[in-house]
């Protein structure tokens, strides 16, 4: 619904020059137009166990997320992910990986992460869609550590044969790598 | 104003008029009033998911290329609507609707 006052926001806005004087001359493009209003309201709505940190605050499009679990097997650790988001944002989905070593069925050791959302195609409707947001992805990584959990589906089937085979060693490797991988 | 007043049980019922009260000095008086009028888009959703700008608009690319006068919507067999030039980017991509997941088929495309 439009209301007078979102009217003539958006008519001040229109005033305002369009694009900023860029060095080499080239416009604002659409990913970052889509960044500048998702970063605000990404970080009024953030799970309290994850935190993003620009290392860049002019550009966007690369950022670092930091997962700190509350419960679940993985509490106590800290989780480092970066997340790139391509030029083709929001046509193509964010680009995560996780720069913290864990012994996880959903993220390998080299930080490849299987999450549906960052499928960038799928014949079944779980994959990126250009309504989903960065929001929804942290979200969704973060759901990873509790009830995304999946043994089921492994990208890492080492420990998901693990888990099946011998929980207590599961949880002993889990905790190990915690201790020596996921302290800051 | 009326007063309704039952007379017994044969059901007949007697209207008549408060007299007396109609003369007496009226509680308020008004002396000024402004109207305000309210109006939204009659479609099922008005901002496009894809770039986030209303469907009546036109969209971001539309605008950053100055091509305000050729962006249309297009409706889906769903009823989601969107800009046409975002969902023609969509569907090379996945021909599914960003927000039901539904196989993509155009119902309507216009202004």
């Amino acid at each position: 619904m439009i209301t007078l006052s979102k009217k003539l926001k958006q008519d001040a806005e229109k005033k305002q020059p369009k694009y900023p004087a860029v060095d080499d001359g080239r416009r604002v493009s659409i990913r970052d137009k889509l960044l500048t209003k998702e970063v605000q309201e990404l970080e009024m709505d953030l799970p309290d166990s994850c935190k993003v940190h620009f290392e860049d605050v002019n550009k966007l499009s690369s950022f670092m997320l930091k997962i700190v679990p509350e419960d679940g097997y993985w509490a106590g650790g800290i989780f480092h992910f970066q997340i790139e988001v391509p030029e083709e944002y929001n046509m193509l989905p964010p680009k995560v990986k996780c720069k913290t070593k864990i012994w996880h069925p959903n993220i390998a050791e080299n930080g490849d992460i299987c999450l549906s959302l960052l499928r960038e195609h799928s014949l079944d409707g779980t994959g990126w869609s250009p309504a989903r947001k960065l929001k929804d992805i942290i979200w969704g990584l973060n759901s990873l550590f509790l009830d995304l959990l999946n043994f089921d589906d492994p990208l890492n089937i080492d420990a998901a044969e693990h888990f099946y085979r011998d929980r207590a060693g599961f949880k002993a490797k889990v905790n190990e790598y915690v201790r020596r991988f996921a302290q800051r | 104003m009326a007063e309704l007043r039952e007379t017994g049980g044969d059901g007949v019922v007697e209207v008549g008029a408060k007299s007396t009260e109609q003369k007496a000095e009226k509680m308020f008086n008004l002396k000024k009033w402004n109207a305000v009028a309210m109006w939204s888009w009659d479609v099922e959703c008005d901002t496009c998911a894809i770039c986030r700008v209303q469907v009546m608009d036109a969209c971001l690319r539309c605008q950053a290329e100055n091509k305000q006068e050729d962006c249309v919507v297009v409706w889906g067999e769903c009823n989601h609507s969107f800009h046409n030039c975002c969902m023609s980017l969509w569907v090379k991509q996945n021909n599914r609707c960003p927000l039901c997941q539904q196989e993509w088929m155009v119902q309507r495309i216009g202004k």
